[in-house]
């Protein structure tokens, strides 16, 4: 019964198909979402002929539509992410510094960052009145205009997905068993060679798990496409979304389970991958680890400090932009923005969006997330931590979440269950705030065991043992000595939780669209359609405040999510 | 009076049968061990004792009543693990009083005192407040042993729990546990696989194979009166030969060598221990090649080849080549049969 909700969202997706059969047909012949190769699905007879006319024609660029173009996107940014967040894996495992530790918890970050955020971000950043070209404009170079280009696009993504790459190589990089590459060393191999034959293959199945799941959610990326590209540069997500908002509910589906198709077929690929990686991991000793900061005549050094830079400026810009766009008008330092947050509440009309309810209806869902997703989340984790015939289908549930788009979810909540369903003959239908809720607790209750079941796995059976033989009962033993020992994750799980169903905008704003029940999130998006970024950048700040206090909590505790 | 007895107790885990009908019968205040290789039962059997595992058929009594369906927190034993298995969240005094929230603490007095008293039984009075994580093993082992000991239990069961030290620490936790159970006169059942350590501390032993018992019995009659060529050979050093043929005292065995021997027949096996071998002629006399010495302080062992095997020979000097080794009729013990498994 705790699968209930993703179970409602996969029957809702495949429910889809049954009406959108049709539509599906549809956009699989159709030249505006899969350009060329919707001859493939119309006339397949004619696909030979039509590659030795384009092959005659010399090659000419091929279209492949809006599908084709999230595709290349995609691709795009999970390269970009590689290579932002590789050098970070070399640099967290090969070499000690001051803050290491807490660098490392940082590429947790983008987890419980707001996308919405941090596109508002790169819009403060990047933005025709933004910093980077009043800056310019202030050493009296030209006008950048960066909005609404594939790479600001790839930029914001690499953003968000650099860390995650770090984190996973990082972790592969340290578990290497040094005295495997000194017994390269010993057979006769150069230290170059060593790294070559040894560690690399250790590496990759990192690195392409990394590229995999960066692909992933570029594919599925939404509010960073929406709020940088527009429908100019839209993606399956963002075009789907414009569906929903214009109630062309079939087309949508269509569309939707297209999407789905190939989420799932990427998510299995990724399942598949990764459980055919169970090797020696994290018995050995790390690697050694050299100091950071020494002569800067090693060039690696150089090499570093310039990765630095980079690093500073594409992950600290945007978000100290968004604070510095949100206290700086035209006239200089303002709080006009804030002001104006305040004055809109007091003052606004019922169709404007008023700050104070995204705050207070943001941090209420946040807390009914956890009333359902804390349960759901550490019973999956003490089901998953039990071996038992169907373990692994576990495994595969607790991804689905991550397979299935956020547009997608919030269309199948809004179709399947907002709009009614017949169950029985009994008509069910909830209010749009449960569906929201629902929609926050499928996103975060995967975190939530992620973050348990490692801490309940450590727990030994002996320590349990022993307080049975000691005179507890069994249920007295879980209570005195296992939960104790899971209540960090439960607690790191719970701020991850509540930071998720926080940030959490792609099926809240398909269903909070035209009631009064938008999120934080909702309004931010809502603000950047102002003229001026303050109230948008204000907003934000905000959110990022909320967030960032999440983080800090969960950081102190522990218990941090190991893919 | 029999403090514990197992009654023919079997277990099946799925296709693999863990114990076959083991039968064994401990008296109160005995020190007896459970030996054997790895995988032969012993722990399973311990398991079984305390609850932990339940048994397949048989019996398990305590004190004289069965315990079938008594779970493990009403069967009043006490015991410790290999890895020590302490509560990392609690203090050493926490642990130790963990079993107190259960029980009365023995003696009448409070939980403090008695956490006191079982520090200083253990040696460890100064370690109440610290972390678990903050002791050696040797100290931490210790905190498992008063932790199992607070209640009061009837019976102490050990499992492995000197296998994770180092070996002179090992040897005088050994120590440690057989005097406190003394001064406690508390029935003991304790598991190892190292033969020599069950030989030293233990009133009697049971040495398990395969899921059954081959033995029973106090150290020195096993170790010189071994049932068969299993405990032989598990048991301390032994030479052990098979008979092939058999003239009057001389018996030939397969390899062809000539053994003077009373009433052996063909197909027994001969033991004979390394140190009932001496250097010289005697009623049976062999010229084996030295392949190596060992000096072990007290004499050598001499390993020897003769015949395409292995001779094993404790010698009080250094031998001259080429060498010539004897022993007497005396020396050699007669099992009848050969074991299938050895």
């Amino acid at each position: 019964m705790f699968y209930y909700p993703v179970g409602t969202v996969i029957a809702r997706g495949l429910g889809g198909t049954v009406e959108g059969a049709g539509a599906v047909g549809a956009i699989l012949g159709s030249e505006f979402y899969v350009g060329v190769a919707a001859d493939l699905f119309r006339d397949p007879a004619a696909v030979p002929a039509g590659i030795r006319g384009w092959i005659q024609a010399g090659f000419p660029r091929v279209d492949f539509g809006l599908i084709g173009f999230t595709v290349y996107q995609a691709l795009y940014s999970t390269l970009a992410s590689l290579a932002l967040g590789l050098p970070g894996a070399y640099l967290l495992a090969r070499y000690s510094f001051p803050g290491r530790e807490t660098l490392k918890s940082l590429t947790m970050l983008p987890f419980v960052l707001p996308s919405i955020m941090v596109a508002v971000g790169f819009v403060a950043m990047f933005g025709d009145s933004g910093v980077l070209n009043d800056l310019l404009g202030a050493l009296g170079f030209g006008h950048v205009s960066a909005m609404y280009t594939l790479e600001i696009i790839v930029l914001a993504h690499a953003f968000y997905n650099a860390p995650l790459i770090t984190r996973i190589v990082g972790a592969a990089w340290e578990g290497i068993d040094r005295s495997m590459l000194d017994t390269a060393r010993g057979l006769g191999a150069s230290p170059t060679r060593a790294f070559v034959d040894v560690a690399v293959p250790q590496l990759l199945p990192a690195v392409l798990t990394g590229a995999l799941l960066t692909f992933l959610f570029t594919f599925m990326s939404f509010p960073i496409v929406l709020a940088l590209g527009g429908l100019q540069l839209a993606t399956v997500e963002v075009w789907l979304y414009s569906h929903v908002q214009q109630l062309d509910l079939a087309q949508a589906a269509g569309l939707a389970v297209v999407e789905t198709g190939i989420t799932l077929a990427l998510t299995y690929a990724y399942l598949r991958y990764e459980s055919g990686q169970q090797g020696l991991t994290g018995i050995g000793r790390g690697p050694n680890r050299r100091p950071l900061f020494g002569s800067l005549r090693d060039p690696r050094r150089i090499g570093l400090l310039a990765y630095g830079i980079i690093v500073v400026v594409v992950f600290l810009g945007p978000l100290s932009s968004m604070i510095i766009e949100s206290v700086t008008g035209p006239s200089g330092l303002t709080l006009e923005y804030y002001a104006f947050l305040l004055e809109r509440q007091l003052t606004g009309a019922a169709f404007q969006v008023k700050p104070l309810p995204a705050i207070t209806q943001s941090l209420g869902f946040g807390a009914a997330t956890l009333l359902v997703a804390l349960p759901m989340g550490v019973t999956v984790a003490v089901l998953e931590s039990k071996q038992f015939p169907g373990s692994r289908v576990i495994d595969a549930l607790l991804m689905a979440p991550l397979a299935v788009s956020g547009i997608v979810l919030g269309l199948g909540l809004l179709q399947g269950l907002v709009f009614g369903t017949d169950v029985l003959g009994h008509s069910i239908r909830i209010t749009g705030p449960v569906a929201i809720v629902a929609a926050h607790a499928v996103a975060a209750y995967p975190f939530v065991t992620r973050t348990v079941s490692p801490l309940i796995k450590r727990v030994d059976d002996r320590l349990i043992e022993s307080a049975r033989v000691l005179g507890a009962t069994r249920e007295r033993a879980r209570r005195d000595i296992e939960l104790p020992l899971i209540v960090p994750g439960i607690v790191a799980g719970a701020a991850l939780a509540f930071a998720i169903s926080i940030g959490e905008f792609d099926s809240t704003v398909v269903l909070a669209e035209g009631s009064g029940r938008y999120t934080m999130p909702v309004a931010v998006e809502r603000y950047l359609g102002n003229r001026t970024l303050g109230p948008a950048t204000a907003m934000g700040t905000v959110l990022l405040t909320v967030t960032a206090t999440s983080f800090v909590v969960i950081d102190r505790v522990g218990g941090w999510w190991e893919p | 009076m029999t403090a514990l007895e197992l009654d023919g107790v079997s277990k099946r885990f799925g296709e693999e049968q863990a114990l076959e009908s083991v039968s064994l019968a401990v008296e109160e205040g005995e020190f007896f061990t459970l030996v054997g290789p790895s995988g032969c039962g012993k722990t399973t059997t311990l398991r079984i004792i305390a609850g932990l595992t339940e048994q397949s058929s048989g019996t398990v009594r305590l004190g004289g009543e069965s315990m079938a369906g008594v779970p493990p927190e009403e069967r009043n034993v006490g015991i410790v693990f290999q890895n020590y298995a302490l509560f990392p969240h609690m203090t050493v005094a926490e642990n130790i009083a963990y079993g107190l929230r259960f029980h009365d603490p023995p003696g009448g007095g409070t939980v403090e005192e008695r956490v006191t008293e079982l520090l200083e039984l253990v040696d460890l009075p100064d370690f109440g407040d610290r972390d678990p994580e903050t002791l050696s093993g040797g100290q931490q082992q210790r905190v498992a042993l008063a932790r199992a000991l607070a209640p009061g239990p009837d019976l102490l069961l050990l499992d492995e729990p000197m296998s994770a030290l180092d070996a002179r620490l090992r040897d005088r936790l050994r120590r440690t546990v057989k005097e406190i159970q003394t001064a406690l006169g508390i029935t003991t059942v304790y598991v190892t696989h190292d033969q020599a350590e069950a030989l030293a501390v233990s009133d009697r032993i049971a040495v398990l194979n395969d899921g059954r018992v081959e033995q029973v019995g106090a150290p020195e009659a096993v170790y010189q009166a071994p049932a068969n060529r299993f405990v032989a050979s598990f048991v301390g050093d032994n030479n052990l030969f098979e008979v092939a043929s058999v003239d009057g005292t001389v018996a030939r065995t397969t390899e062809g060598l000539e053994i003077v021997v009373e009433n052996a027949s063909p197909g027994d096996t001969l033991a004979v221990r390394p140190e009932n071998i001496h250097v010289g002629q005697d009623e049976t006399t062999l010229q084996p090649t030295v392949e190596s010495v060992e000096f072990h302080g007290t004499g050598y062992t001499l390993y020897c080849q003769i015949e395409g095997r292995e001779l094993l020979v404790a010698a009080d000097t250094y031998p001259d080549e080429p060498v010539t080794v004897g022993f007497s009729r005396e020396a050699v013990q007669v099992l009848s049969g050969t074991a299938a498994n050895e």
